[in-house]
């Protein structure tokens, strides 16, 4: 069971603020680190508790954990993380996860939905993969499963299935429930097959009215993949490290070292300083690439193709980078439980500060080009706004919610690695709009290069890995991260024979979803690509649209590509026909 | 856009000419396992650590062998391999061309003749990772004055040595346990 820890000072406060409203409510306490605390709480009091914490402990929703420990302790729990920030000063925040144990003969938890919208995601998935019902929570959609998966067969539960097992299809086409618009009413939308073509597949509905865009509804996971039940059964702790890296084709490495942390941390291991330093400067090659991506996608999608082409070019730095570094240009392999695998030798430190010098030059005319591109700004301020008050209730996360006027960033509310032993600043803006969040990324650049190279200047010598401690088996703590697309939170109990008994991986993204509906509204067809990439959703993910004319009462699908160069040229529209 | 112009022509090209001129890695690059036959001690620490399962070690008991396949279809290059190898036989290379045409092209194969049991006969370790232990032993100076029961104890495996172990504790009349044996 988890190592019972001296609590932090501001930590014990905000407890004890909820101990005094709910009194015995509360039935246990227990601190897996100075800032981690589980309070086990009373299933029916959850919600109130969850809520108290939201909104008047000033947290936020980081994820929610299920887990199956019937062989434990006879029930099921659920655990719902929140980054509690209070005060906004980093030495006052604090992780609370609030768990609840739900009875194995009757599997239903009060929802938290209703109180806390943020909740709604992960109370679907819970639901899907361990049938546990949330009772009242308004979406009874399924989210992770598919429509051909068998009722009442819930994966994540311990004896539900081998990991290797493929049910047999129970149905022959999509019925998922798409939201109804309400207002001059809807036709039934026949949905084509989905093509798994390039990019990553997700298929969106847009409710519009002439060229604007009325409400959004959209649904992914339809690549899930299974990797928690994979590492449940089949990987030890340090092949998982290999596994989390390829949750993301794109910021894996930030999974891997949140994972790495959780174990690290729940088994009272401690990272060497200069390991510490070289994850940290991994971490920021890896936001340099992404953002660098991003922002070339950004003026691809407005039409500036020179300018993609110009992004990518540099960017091929920071790839290179990572090749120096690690031996490898995306996946860095780079993590065992303990430390890293590789040293920084001198002559690959000086490559690579070579290469930022060359970043940093670059870096500068060409952001110079693209703001000054009057398309750009005229294309991106104003759309796709995430309104303040939408955030405070999903608790989006990284330039998304930065580009809102919240200074959330890991990096610096729960600090990690080297975060705080160099300096750096946190990069808001407050247009809650497109341009924004792309300004977020272009500043976030700087710092990046900032980071690693004072990292590479101060980083201490000494061991880069530990060994030979030992696993305690059931204990549990939190990892994270700030991936370039946010917050990346890992939750990870330990098992008795070299695996994890229940490993959550939460991907920033996952929080950005809910609250793209709302920045939809109100924009035109031709923005919607641009607002999609404007939260980085590892991009992609809108294969196919399909546009429902809330007027007209009439359904068409479009091809991406189509809605693509429509969001270039703005001439054409598919609509008119 | 005049900005964009000098720009691109400052840049010039951009692009590179692989593949009609090879492209350079970094030293550390970490490509494709190159595995060494005559190193391999068909240990299995590879395949232990392996976190995708390319590499895999199956036994043959009927035809005394200890087979070693990888599979660079499931390779993610990660290294482990390379990492825990005690007799440098798998190395990371340079070498990222691995398209091949026909799946089977795709996988190696080695097999490594396994050594029997003096006691009851049946095939049961690899006679190279015997003969790597005997050598680690001979190195600590164990196999000197006194330390001959070593090399006789190896020849045995270890069913046949838990069942002797058994009945020489079974003769003190106490249950059989080995010190330090995993129950």
């Amino acid at each position: 069971m988890p190592n019972e820890m001296k609590p932090g000072q501001d930590g014990k406060k905000s407890v004890e603020a909820l101990r005094s409203k709910f009194g015995a409510a509360i039935l246990a306490e227990a601190w897996q680190t100075p800032d981690q605390v589980t309070l086990t709480v009373e299933l029916s009091s959850l919600p109130e508790i969850v809520e108290e914490a939201y909104y008047r402990q000033g947290g936020w929703l980081s994820s929610v954990v299920g887990n199956d420990e019937r062989g434990l302790n006879g029930h099921f729990a659920v655990y719902y993380v929140l980054s509690i920030e209070k005060e906004r000063v980093p030495d006052k925040n604090f992780w609370l996860t609030v768990k609840a144990l739900v009875p194995s003969h009757k599997p239903e938890f009060p929802s938290v939905t209703p109180r806390v919208p943020a909740a709604v995601w992960y109370e679907r998935e819970v639901r899907d993969m361990f049938g546990l019902e949330p009772v009242g929570l308004p979406d009874a959609r399924r989210l992770v499963l598919p429509d051909d998966w068998p009722d009442n067969l819930y994966p994540l539960r311990k004896d539900a299935m081998d990991y290797r097992f493929r049910p047999d299809p129970v149905a022959e086409e999509e019925n998922y429930k798409f939201i109804e618009v309400e207002g001059e009413g809807i036709v039934e939308v026949p949905l084509g097959p989905l093509h798994i073509t390039s990019d990553e597949p997700g298929h969106f509905r847009l409710y519009v009215d002439g060229e604007y865009i009325v409400d959004a509804d959209y649904r992914l996971f339809y690549v899930h993949r299974g990797i928690e039940k994979l590492a449940e059964n089949r990987l030890d702790y340090d092949q998982v490290t290999f596994l989390a890296e390829r949750i993301c084709g794109i910021c894996g490495y930030t999974h891997s070292v949140a994972y790495a942390s959780a174990v690290e941390t729940a088994n009272g291991i401690e990272v060497p300083p200069r390991a510490q330093y070289i994850r940290t400067i991994l971490l920021e090659v890896e936001r340099m690439h992404s953002h660098l991506l991003n922002l070339g996608l950004a003026a691809h999608l407005v039409g500036f193709d020179a300018g993609f082409m110009h992004f990518f070019r540099v960017r091929e730095k920071a790839m290179q980078m990572a090749e120096i570094l690690t031996g490898g240009r995306k996946t860095y392999g780079m993590n065992l439980i303990g430390g890293v695998r590789r040293d920084i030798l001198k002559e690959e430190r000086d490559q690579v500060l070579r290469l930022i010098a060359e970043i940093r030059v670059e870096l500068d005319e060409l952001l110079d080009l693209l703001l000054n591109t009057t398309n750009f700004i005229s294309r991106t301020q104003g759309v796709g706004r995430l309104d303040p008050g939408v955030a405070r209730d999903f608790s989006p996360v990284g330039p998304n919610m930065r580009g809102s006027g919240y200074a959330r960033d890991t990096r610096a509310d729960h600090p990690y690695g080297a975060y705080d032993r160099v300096p750096w600043d946190v990069i808001s803006r407050d247009g809650c709009d497109v341009l924004s969040r792309e300004l977020v990324r272009a500043a976030e650049l700087y710092e990046s290069l900032k980071i690693i190279e004072r990292c590479l200047a101060e980083m201490p010598p000494g061991p880069v890995l530990v060994e030979g401690f030992a696993y305690k088996p059931y204990s549990f703590a939190l990892g994270y991260t700030e991936a370039p697309r946010g917050e990346n939170v890992h939750w990870v109990m330990t098992g008795n024979n070299q695996q994890v008994y229940r490993w959550r991986a939460r991907a920033s993204t996952y929080n950005n979803w809910p609250s793209l509906r709302y920045m939809f509204r109100g924009n035109t067809v031709s923005d919607a690509p641009l607002i999609v990439a404007s939260i980085d959703p590892c991009y992609s993910c809108t294969e196919r649209v399909t546009v429902v004319d809330v007027r007209k009462k009439k359904a068409r699908t479009i091809e991406y590509k189509e809605l693509e160069r429509y969001c270039q040229e703005r001439k054409n529209s598919p609509l008119k026909s | 856009m005049l900005k964009l112009l000098r720009k691109a022509l400052k840049v010039g090209e951009a692009t590179v000419e692989y593949p009609f001129k090879p492209v350079e890695v970094a030293p550390g690059f970490r490509g494709k396992p190159v595995y060494d036959f005559s190193r391999c001690i068909a240990c299995g620490a590879c395949a232990t650590a392996c976190p995708p399962n390319a590499i895999t070690m199956d036994w043959d008991l009927e035809r005394g062998v200890k087979s070693w396949n990888i599979n660079y279809g499931r390779c993610i290059f990660c290294g482990r391999c390379d990492e825990v190898c005690p007799t440098g036989a798998i190395v990371l290379s340079a070498e990222f061309e691995l398209a091949a045409a026909r799946k089977e092209d795709l996988y190696c194969r080695a097999e490594l003749k396994l050594c029997k049991c003096i006691s009851c006969g049946a095939y049961f370790a690899p006679c190279r990772e015997l003969e790597y232990v005997l050598a680690s032993l001979r190195q600590a100076g164990l196999l000197e004055g006194g330390h001959e029961g070593w090399k006789q104890l190896l020849k045995v495996c270890p069913e046949c040595r838990r069942r002797q172990a058994a009945s020489a504790t079974g003769a003190l009349g106490r249950p059989g346990r080995m010190p330090g044996g995993r129950q």
